[in-house]
C-alpha cells in the first residue's frame, strides 16, 4: 500500500515536472506555421539548406566562408580592431561578463583540435570540445537546425584562416552562473538539438528563408525576448526585445509596429543595404549584422527571408506609436521645444546633420523621421548611437556618425535623447543620468 | 570623371564617390577656402551650402551630392545674404585669426537666407555647432544682426 502511495506520488511529481518543462520551454521557433514536417532529405521542392545556386559548384571552403557569413561568426568572436575570429569580445550580461572563445585553426588556444565530431557537439549541442557545457550566449540552440554539412563547411573554411595565438579573459560571472556543469540542465529543457525540418504547405521561398533565418542569421537571439531563464520565448517570436544594450524591434508581420505595412523592396534594402527610405538605418548590432553577413547574401536569400519574415504571427508593440511621427517642423522654435538642455545639444553636435526637421540635408540614411529608434519612448537605441556613434558601408562609400560617450556627461546625452525623442517621434523618453551610467555598462566591452 | 555644380560653374574632376566632398574641394579642385578642422562634422570649418543649405562637407560623400548645387565661400558673395555677411563681417572686423570663418560666414548666409530678421535663439540655433577658438562669438552675433538690420547694432 506505501510503496503504491509512494509510487503514485513519484508519477505525479514527474508529470508535474514534465508539464513544467513543457510551459517553460514553450513552442519551437518554426511551431507557428502549422503544416506537416518532413526531414531535410524527404524534401525534394528545393535544397533549403547550403549556399545560392551561383556558389553550387564552388570548393568546400568557398561554401563554408558564404555559410560563416550567413552565420555571423565574425561579429561575436572579433574585438573592434582585433584580429578576425580571435575571440575575447566581451558580453555584459546581468550576472556578469562573457568572453567569446578564439575559433581560429590554433591548436593551443583556438579550435585547431576540433574534430568534425566535435565541432558538431559544439555548434548543435553547445558543448565543448573537453566536454563542457557552453553558455547560450553562443547561439546553439538556434544553430541545432543547420545541417551537419553547413556545420562543416563553415568549420573547413574556419581551418582555412590563419592560427590566431590568443586567449580571451576570463569570464567574470557570479555564483551559481559560474558553474558550468549547470548548463547541461539547461540544454537539456531549452536545446532541442533538432535539425531544420521543411514545411510541406510553405514554399521553397519560405523554407529556405526559415533556414536562413533560424540555422544561420539566429535573428530571434536578438529580436526574440527571453524567459526567465535566459532562453527564447517563441510564444512571443521576434516581437522584440533588448539585447547587447540595444533593442531589437519587432520585426512580426504586425502592421503598427512590426514590418507587416513594409513593402518588400523596403526590407529588401534594409537587409542588404542597412536601409530603407521612411524607415531609418540599422546601427548598433544590426547595422553590424548587415556589414558582416546580410549585405553578403546573395539577392534570392535576401528574398527569401523576406517570404519568411513575412509569415511571422504579428504581435503588436504595445510601448510603440502606431505610426511613426512624420517630420518635424523646419523652424527650431516649432514643434517640441521643450528640453531647453537637450535642445543645446542638439544644435551644437547634433543639427548640422539631422536638420531641424530630423530630414538630412546630408545623405537619407541620416534622416530620423520614420526610424523606430527616435519613435521608442524607451529612447534605448537613440542614447545609443549618441554614446558610440555609428560606421556604416554605403553605396555611397562610408558614413559615419561620430562618438559623443566621452564629449558628453550622462546628463546631457539623457537631455539630448528625451529631447530627440521627443521632437522626432510619438512620445518623449523620460531617460536620467542614471539610465545612461546603466547603458554606457552595458555596451562596455 | 564625375561632375559637380559648384558657384554655379560645372566643374569636372576625377574622384572615388566616397571622398568627402571637402577633400575634392581642397585637394582635387584647389578651393581652400573652405577648412578642415575637425573632420567628423563637429567644429563647422568645412561649412558649404548646398541647395543653399549649411551641410558640413568632411562628412558628405561627394558621390551622395547627386546634382545639388554646392555653393562655397568662393562663391557666397554673389548671393544677396552672403554678400552682407561678408560686408558685416569686414564693417565689425569680427576675423581674429579666421580659420573658422569661413565656416562661420557660410552658416551666417545660410541663417540670413532662411530667416532675413533673426533674434537671438535664431542665431544660436544657426550658430551653435560653428567652434570659434579664439572666442569671437559676440563680433559674430552683431555682425549677423547687422547683415539684417543694415546697420551697426
Amino acid at each position: 500500500m506505501r510503496i503504491r502511495i509512494l509510487l503514485g506520488i513519484a508519477v505525479i511529481v514527474l508529470a508535474a515536472l514534465g508539464i513544467g518543462v513543457w510551459i517553460i520551454r514553450g513552442p519551437g521557433p518554426l511551431d507557428f506555421s502549422a503544416g506537416s514536417r518532413v526531414a531535410l532529405a524527404d524534401y525534394h521542392d528545393a535544397k533549403p539548406s547550403g549556399v545560392p545556386e551561383k556558389l553550387a559548384r564552388a570548393s568546400l571552403v568557398e561554401r563554408g566562408e558564404y555559410l560563416t557569413k550567413a552565420a555571423d561568426c565574425m561579429v561575436c568572436h572579433t574585438t573592434a580592431g582585433g584580429k578576425e575570429y580571435a575571440g575575447g569580445l566581451g558580453f555584459q550580461l546581468p550576472f556578469g561578463t562573457l568572453y567569446s572563445t578564439n575559433i581560429t585553426p590554433d591548436k593551443e588556444t583556438g579550435i585547431g583540435d576540433y574534430s568534425d565530431r566535435d565541432f558538431l557537439n559544439a555548434l548543435h549541442r553547445g558543448v565543448r570540445r573537453d566536454g563542457a557545457g557552453l553558455y547560450a550566449a553562443m547561439p546553439f540552440t538556434s544553430y541545432a537546425s543547420m545541417t551537419d554539412d553547413d556545420a562543416l563547411a563553415i568549420k573547413a573554411y574556419l581551418f582555412s584562416l590563419p592560427p590566431v595565438k590568443a586567449v580571451p579573459p576570463q569570464n567574470k560571472l557570479v555564483f551559481p552562473f559560474n558553474q558550468r556543469w549547470t548548463l547541461m540542465f539547461w540544454s537539456a529543457v531549452f536545446n532541442r538539438d533538432a535539425r531544420f525540418a521543411p514545411d510541406t504547405s510553405q514554399s521553397p521561398a519560405w523554407n529556405r528563408g526559415a533556414y536562413l533565418a533560424e540555422a544561420l542569421a539566429h535573428c530571434g537571439e536578438c529580436h526574440t525576448p527571453r524567459n526567465l531563464a535566459f532562453a527564447l520565448d517563441n510564444r512571443n517570436k521576434f516581437a522584440g526585445a533588448v539585447a547587447a544594450g540595444w533593442r531589437a524591434f519587432n520585426i512580426t508581420s504586425d502592421k503598427a509596429t512590426g514590418i507587416g505595412a513594409w513593402s518588400d523592396d523596403d526590407l529588401v534594402a534594409y537587409l542588404s543595404l542597412g536601409h530603407a527610405n521612411g524607415h531609418g538605418t540599422a546601427s548598433g548590432p544590426m547595422g553590424e549584422a548587415v556589414d558582416h553577413s546580410f549585405s553578403q547574401m546573395a539577392p534570392e536569400d535576401i528574398r527569401a527571408l523576406v517570404a519568411f519574415l513575412r509569415s511571422v504571427p504579428g504581435l503588436t508593440s504595445t510601448d510603440l506609436p502606431a505610426t511613426p511621427a512624420p517630420a518635424a517642423p523646419a523652424g527650431h522654435k516649432d514643434g517640441v521645444t521643450a528640453d531647453a538642455r537637450g535642445k543645446t545639444v542638439f544644435e551644437g553636435a547634433c543639427v548640422s546633420c539631422h536638420g531641424w526637421s530630423g530630414q538630412s540635408p546630408v545623405s537619407p540614411m541620416a534622416t530620423l523621421t520614420g526610424a523606430w529608434a527616435v519613435n521608442d519612448p524607451g529612447g534605448t537605441n537613440v542614447a545609443q548611437i549618441v554614446l558610440s556613434g555609428t560606421h556604416r558601408l554605403t553605396p555611397d562609400g562610408v558614413l559615419s556618425m561620430p562618438a559623443f560617450g566621452n564629449a558628453y556627461t550622462d546628463d546631457e546625452v539623457a537631455a539630448v535623447t528625451n529631447y530627440v525623442t521627443a521632437r522626432f517621434g510619438g512620445k518623449g523618453s523620460k531617460l536620467t543620468a542614471a539610465d545612461i551610467a546603466s547603458l554606457r555598462q552595458q555596451t562596455a566591452q | 570623371m564625375a561632375t559637380l555644380t559648384i558657384n554655379g560653374k560645372l566643374e569636372t574632376f576625377d574622384a572615388p564617390p566616397d571622398m568627402p566632398l571637402l577633400w575634392v574641394l581642397r585637394d582635387v579642385l584647389g578651393m581652400t577656402g573652405t577648412k578642415f578642422g575637425c573632420g567628423i562634422a563637429q567644429c563647422g570649418a568645412c561649412t558649404v551650402h548646398i541647395d543653399g543649405k549649411a551641410v558640413r562637407s568632411c562628412v558628405l560623400s561627394v558621390g551622395a551630392v547627386g546634382n545639388r548645387e554646392i555653393t562655397t565661400i568662393e562663391g557666397i558673395g554673389a548671393t544677396p545674404a552672403g554678400a552682407r555677411a561678408q560686408k558685416a563681417w569686414l564693417d565689425l572686423e569680427v576675423v581674429q585669426c579666421g580659420y573658422c570663418q569661413s565656416g562661420q560666414i557660410m552658416a551666417a548666409a545660410a541663417l540670413l537666407a532662411a530667416t532675413p530678421h533673426p533674434d537671438d535663439a535664431d542665431i544660436d540655433a544657426a550658430m551653435a555647432g560653428n567652434i570659434c577658438r579664439c572666442g569671437t562669438y559676440v563680433r559674430i552675433r552683431a555682425a549677423i544682426k547687422q547683415a539684417a538690420n543694415g546697420r551697426q547694432s
